[in-house]
């Protein structure tokens, strides 16, 4: 819808204002507070919802305050295919028209132009969507609610290149969503009704359990009392024939205890018989056992007095033995002792042979080291005088070299004098004499000056130029360099003398070298003092030796043979030593003997002493019993007893076989089993009986409670429960279904729809940001996020100025989308932007102006300059 | 020639779980109707007495209440009446006639047969029981209690018994089954005369004597029972017999076993049927739908059935083998073009499915079309 043109008469503190506005694009409707701006849209408002002659308070509203005066408002529109022209006045004389001029006149009044006039409003535009958009004063910075708005949802699907969507499809989406909710909650449990209805069930299923329960416990008490029954007779049976066999039992018992009586009485008298028969052995026996003792000590008496007979001469041999074996030992004593004699000096004669040989040696090695000792002093002094070593020498070498080359360097560069005798001739040189021959010719070099003199007759002087000079001071000093070096070494310039005197300096050392070794091979682990006192101890006592020992036996004659001798002494000693051992243990032997028989011998005679004691006291105690009771009487009381036990035994015996035959243990046993059974089934009787009481009384209270009809009512409640139950699940789980099935498809709808809008808001917005803006709109069309340069920021985080910028254009994005599809609605902003700063102000004009290029935008404003940015628009002014 | 009125099997307490409470209510108060209506008939036709031929009540373990309002019956019925525990209410330890709610009320003209020794009913006539003293009886109780009968001469003897003859019997292996032959036997040898049985719910001669005889229920129980719903009033002599059954029973139980459901045509014959049936609120009726339907038209059926079971005693259905499946017609007027269109898209996919989630699928489909013609 368009809106052209809106005319108000006498409303609210308005007399008379007409406004135009531009059919696309901006209107700017200017003028200050309480100028009517509001009204304008207000007015609209009215004239569609209520009747002319409505009473409702916001028609009351509109009338002008102390003026009974009728209020007008006319609007020409365009929506749709229509052009019309719609009035009503309102309080007096009610009236309503309705002119359309396009697509085809019509003209209404009353009633039916009100309803036309609703019919083409709903026909062309989405009245919710056009209220959703429109912002409000202090509306601001809240969102659109577009969620429901169907013809933006169509414009959207459109845009999004799907089916329209049927508004209808929202209501039967919401019906749906109410059945869902009649059995889940919104986070999909299980409501009330459905919780209830299993409960229900398990109540009702338990409730049958029970009863079944209850029934079968009845069926089984049933079972239970014919069998208590059969149980009862069976006992009263078993008692009765037990009780036969216990009196049958007890009869036998009577006899037995009469049998047991009378073998008691036997076993008495057995019993006393035995005793008299025991008293008498025991007399017997102790007779018998006195005469048996005198017996016996008299024999031990006259045994020992035998013994003490025999024991005198076994002690004299013994000692005789004694005497024996002590001769043998001290021989045997005195034979060792003269070994060891012959040994120690056996053992002289090898010592004094050793250290003969052993002097010999120590000389030969105190000799080598003097030897040597005495040439390392010859080199030592040597050593002193001759200074040439091995360096010097090497430095004589080198000077000997340098004046060999001066020498060559001299006699190649130097010039040269030839003398030819013509005749033989005596001539000096430099001073000394020599002699030439006729025809000889002798050449001279001239290093330095040559002067020849022929005595008397002449005298050259030849003097060599600047080179011959220097050549010849180079060999001079050559030669000083040698001498220098020869002298230093202490021998004459020349090389050869100085090498043979560096030979005799080696020769020197290599004897101070062999010093030290030979001491060290010769002196061993000795000092040289040691070895010499040695010597010189060893020259001393040997000599002596063979002055000072005994005669006999001889010195043997060398080391050798006094070995021998000391080996056959070390033997000699070691057999006598064994003899004097065994000799010595024979006589230890001997004495032990000797003093056991003198031992044994005191010890039986003092056992003599003491067994002619006993048997002296034996012998009376005898008599004295025989006087008493003599030992025949004993015998024959003895041999009475023995005869009357015999007797009782017999007695004894016929009285346990008789007792015997009886079996007394097997029918004792008997009767205390069946005694034993009779009280098991006297118990079992009465458990049977009582339970037989128990069941019956529990069948006849409980037997009479109705259980089948309860059970039959309680499995009839279940299975209605059940069925009701299920139905009831079948119903919800359709529901649940039908809604989530719907509920994803209205989704993905949404989804796919939500598209275009975000690209739509973005598009605006960048003219606002920059071109990095996106923003994240939801599934119900809110801008949930904005992010600039990457950064994501949430709409509710946002600043206020920011939140207003977005909201509004969310709403030109939506008036864009819808108006471009043409079922749009002028989307009218009463004074928007107040949060928002000079800057971003001209670049919402920007905005404003790029949406009004697509639909109707009608800006209500008392500060036009906030909007002076907005590119072309028509401006309005009221005062 | 004595008359007596034979019948059996009230099963007083039986309860049926497909009636609602006011329903079994009604049904429970049918067979405690019947017993005046005996004792009406009975005082109509001049019997001399009745013979209840076992399971009179339907448990030992009836309440209490039951137990009252059939003795409170029972008082109605001037004749005497001879009681036989059965199958369902034997002679056991938990035995309703021994409880003293049945001994401190029963009236002195109603008797319980408790043993097999002949009883004189008037002179001339005796009464033979054969009475159940447990639920599984091991030998043929009928042959036990008239093998040993002396045959008599100047008496008519009536043996009264509970339980299956073997010639219609469907086990013949049970031990328990009375033998017709010994029945017959017995007849021929004079030692009774007529055989008065129960258990069979239906009114049957049994054998060709004419003297053997199933009373059947008086109120029919069950949808298998052929002809229930009748006492025999029997006239009978040594000589000869006659019996005229009588009708008592006023319930009814209707199966159809096959009912074909596929087209509108077939619902409105069905409502039909239905509409037609003469006291609804004593039948009962049990159908099996075998076909195909749409959504809407199973909707249809189900309002009839909601309506249906409204008004008969019960209505039982079992559609195991209707299958409902969503038809181009079920959404011809739907409408929608957007998300709601695909949902139907998507759910008629899923209804193909043979298993719960196409029945799922489909009841999803049909609660969309309920709230579809909500929304319009």
């Amino acid at each position: 819808m368009k809106i052209l043109c809106v005319r108000l008469r006498n409303y609210r503190g308005i007399e008379e204002a007409e406004v135009h506005f531009g059919p696309v694009g901006l209107t700017v409707v200017e003028g200050p507070n309480e100028a009517g701006k509001t009204s304008l849209t207000e007015s609209v408002k009215i004239l569609f919802e209520y009747l002319d002659s409505s009473k409702h308070r916001n028609v009351e509203a509109i009338k002008p305050v102390d003026r009974d005066v009728s209020t007008e408002i006319e609007l020409q529109a365009e929506s749709g295919p229509y052009t019309f022209t719609y009035l009503k006045r309102f309080h007096k004389k009610p009236e309503t028209t309705l002119k359309v001029v396009k697509p085809k006149p019509e003209n209404h009044t009353g009633r039916e132009a009100h309803e036309r006039a609703e019919a083409i409003l709903r026909e062309t535009i989405d009245v919710d969507l056009w209220r959703a958009l429109n912002m409000q004063q202090g509306e601001e910075l809240r969102q659109a609610n577009l969620e429901k708005q169907t013809s933006l949802s169509a414009a959207l699907d459109r845009a999004a290149g799907g089916h329209s969507t049927d508004p209808r499809e929202e209501s039967l989406f919401e019906l749906i969503r109410e059945e869902y909710a009649h059995y889940y909650t919104e986070r999909g449990n299980e409501k009330k009704e459905l919780q209830v209805a299993q409960r229900a069930e398990e109540n009702a299923l338990n409730e049958v359990a029970s009863l079944q329960q209850q029934f079968k416990n009845l069926e089984d008490d049933i079972d239970r009392v014919a069998l208590l029954q059969n149980d009862l007779d069976r006992f009263a049976k078993q008692e009765r024939e037990i009780e036969s066999e216990i009196s049958g039992y007890q009869k036998s018992l009577d006899e037995i205890q009469k049998l047991e009586a009378a073998l008691e009485t036997a076993r008495l008298k057995l019993d006393s018989e035995r005793k008299s028969e025991d008293a008498a052995r025991l007399e017997k026996k102790s007779r018998q056992d006195l005469v048996d003792r005198v017996n016996k000590a008299r024999k031990e008496h006259a045994n020992l007095e035998a013994a003490v007979a025999s024991s005198g001469p076994a002690v004299q041999n013994a000692e005789e033995g004694l005497g024996k074996a002590e001769e043998s030992a001290d021989s045997a004593e005195k034979c060792r002792k003269d070994a060891e004699t012959l040994l120690t000096l056996r053992r002289a004669d090898f010592d004094y042979f050793n250290n003969k040989l052993h002097l010999e040696q120590l000389g030969e090695r105190k000799e080598r080291i003097d030897r040597a000792r005495e040439e390392a002093a010859v080199a030592e002094d040597l050593l002193t005088s001759n200074q040439v070593d091995e360096k010097r020498l090497k430095k004589i070498q080198k000077a000997e070299r340098a004046l060999i080359i001066a020498r060559a360097q001299q006699e190649a560069g130097s010039p040269s004098l030839l003398l030819r005798a013509l005749t033989d001739l005596t001539l000096q040189i430099d001073g000394e004499q020599a002699s030439i021959g006729k025809n000889e010719e002798k050449p001279l070099s001239v290093p330095d000056r040559v002067r020849v003199t022929i005595p008397e007759t002449l005298d050259i002087e030849v003097t060599a130029g600047a080179r011959a000079v220097d050549l010849s001071q180079r060999f001079e000093e050559a030669q000083e360099a040698l001498t220098s070096a020869c002298t230093v070494a202490g021998v004459r310039a020349d090389p050869d003398e100085a090498r043979n005197a560096f030979e005799e300096r080696q020769e020197a050392l290599r004897h101070i070298k062999n010093r030290d070794q030979t001491e060290r091979d010769n002196l061993r682990d000795l000092t040289y003092e040691q070895l010499e006192r040695k010597v010189i101890g060893l020259g001393k006592s040997i000599p002596v030796y063979p002055g000072e020992r005994v005669s006999t036996p001889p010195l043997c004659f060398d080391l050798e043979s006094a070995q021998e001798e000391l080996r056959k002494a070390e033997k000699s000693l070691y057999e006598a030593g064994r003899e004097w051992e065994i000799a010595r243990d024979t006589l230890n032997s001997a004495r032990e003997v000797r003093d056991r028989l003198r031992e044994s011998s005191r010890e039986t005679r003092i056992q003599l002493d003491l067994k002619a004691a006993d048997l002296k006291q034996g012998e009376e105690e005898l008599s004295r019993a025989r006087a008493r009771i003599p030992d025949d009487e004993l015998k024959e009381k003895l041999d009475k007893s023995t005869k009357e036990v015999r007797f009782q035994e017999g007695s004894f015996r016929d009285a346990e076989n008789a007792l015997k035959i009886k079996g007394p243990e097997k029918v004792k046993t008997l009767m205390e089993t069946a005694k034993g059974s009779l009280q098991t089934v006297q118990k079992k009787r009465k458990n049977a009986q009582t339970g037989l009481t128990e069941v019956q009384t529990r069948l006849k209270v409980l037997g009479e409670d109705g259980l089948h009809e309860q059970l039959h009512a309680a499995e009839s409640r279940l299975e209605h429960v059940r069925r009701e139950s299920a139905a009831l699940v079948r119903r919800a789980s359709a529901a649940r279904l039908l809604f989530e099935t719907m509920k994803d498809e209205r989704d993905k709808a949404r989804r796919a729809y939500v598209a275009p809008l975000r690209e739509k808001i973005e598009q605006l917005g960048r003219l606002l940001f920059n071109d990095t803006f996106e923003v994240e709109v939801s599934e119900d069309l809110v801008i949930t996020s904005r992010t600039l340069g990457g950064a994501t920021v949430s709409f509710d985080s946002l600043s206020g100025g920011t939140r207003e910028q977005l909201s509004l254009i969310a709403r030109l994005a939506c008036a864009m989308i819808v108006g471009k599809d043409g079922g749009g609605a002028p989307l009218i902003l009463d004074d928007a932007l107040g949060y928002t700063d000079p800057e971003r102000l001209k670049l919402m004009g920007a905005v404003l102006a790029k949406a009004g290029q697509a639909c109707q935008i009608i800006i209500l404003t008392c500060m036009p300059d906030r909007y002076r940015n907005v590119g072309e628009a028509a401006v309005v002014r009221m005062a | 020639m004595t008359r007596f009125l034979h019948t059996g099997d009230w099963q007083l307490g039986m309860t049926r779980h497909f009636f609602s409470e006011g329903v079994q209510e009604r049904f429970a108060q049918s067979r405690f109707d019947a017993i005046r209506k005996l004792g009406s008939i009975a005082k109509e036709e001049d019997c001399r007495f009745m013979v209840v031929c076992g399971d009179v009540f339907e448990s030992n373990l009836i309440d209490r209440k039951t137990v009252f309002r059939a003795l409170e019956a029972l008082k109605d019925v001037l004749i005497p009446v001879y009681l036989l525990p059965g199958n369902h209410d034997p002679l056991n330890a938990a035995s309703v006639y021994r409880s003293s709610t049945f001994l401190e009320r029963k009236p002195p003209h109603v008797h319980v047969i408790e043993d097999m020794i002949p009883i004189k009913v008037d002179e001339g006539i005796e009464i033979v029981g054969v009475p159940w003293s447990s639920k599984r009886p091991l030998q043929d109780l009928v042959a036990m209690a008239i093998t040993p009968l002396e045959s008599v001469v100047d008496t008519v003897r009536v043996c009264v018994a509970h339980g299956m003859v073997d010639s219609i019997s469907p086990n013949p292996d049970d031990p328990a089954a009375i033998s017709l032959h010994a029945a017959e036997m017995a007849i021929s040898q004079n030692k009774i005369h007529y055989l008065a049985l129960g258990d069979r719910h239906s009114l049957t001669q049994v054998g060709n004597t004419g003297r053997i005889w199933y009373a059947g229920s008086p109120e029919q129980t069950d949808y298998n029972e052929v002809k229930s719903g009748f006492a025999i009033v029997v006239d009978l002599d040594r000589e000869k017999v006659a019996t005229r059954e009588v009708n008592v029973g006023a319930w009814r139980f209707i199966e159809r076993k096959r009912v074909d459901m596929n087209t509108k045509e077939d619902i409105e014959s069905l409502k039909r049927w239905l509409e037609e049936i003469d006291d609804k609120e004593r039948t009962v009726v049990k159908l099996r739908l075998v076909g195909t339907l749409s959504l809407l038209f199973h909707d249809q059926l189900e309002e009839l059935f909601v309506y249906i079971s409204e008004i008969l005693g019960a209505l039982e259905t079992r559609t195991e083998e209707l299958v409902v499946i969503p038809e181009d017609a079920d959404f011809a007027d739907f409408g929608f073009s957007g998300f709601a269109s695909r949902t139907v898209v998507r759910l008629r996919s899923n209804a193909q499915d043979a298993g719960p989630h196409g029945i799922k699928a489909r009841d999803a489909l049909t609660l969309l079309v309920r709230l579809a013609g909500k929304a319009q």
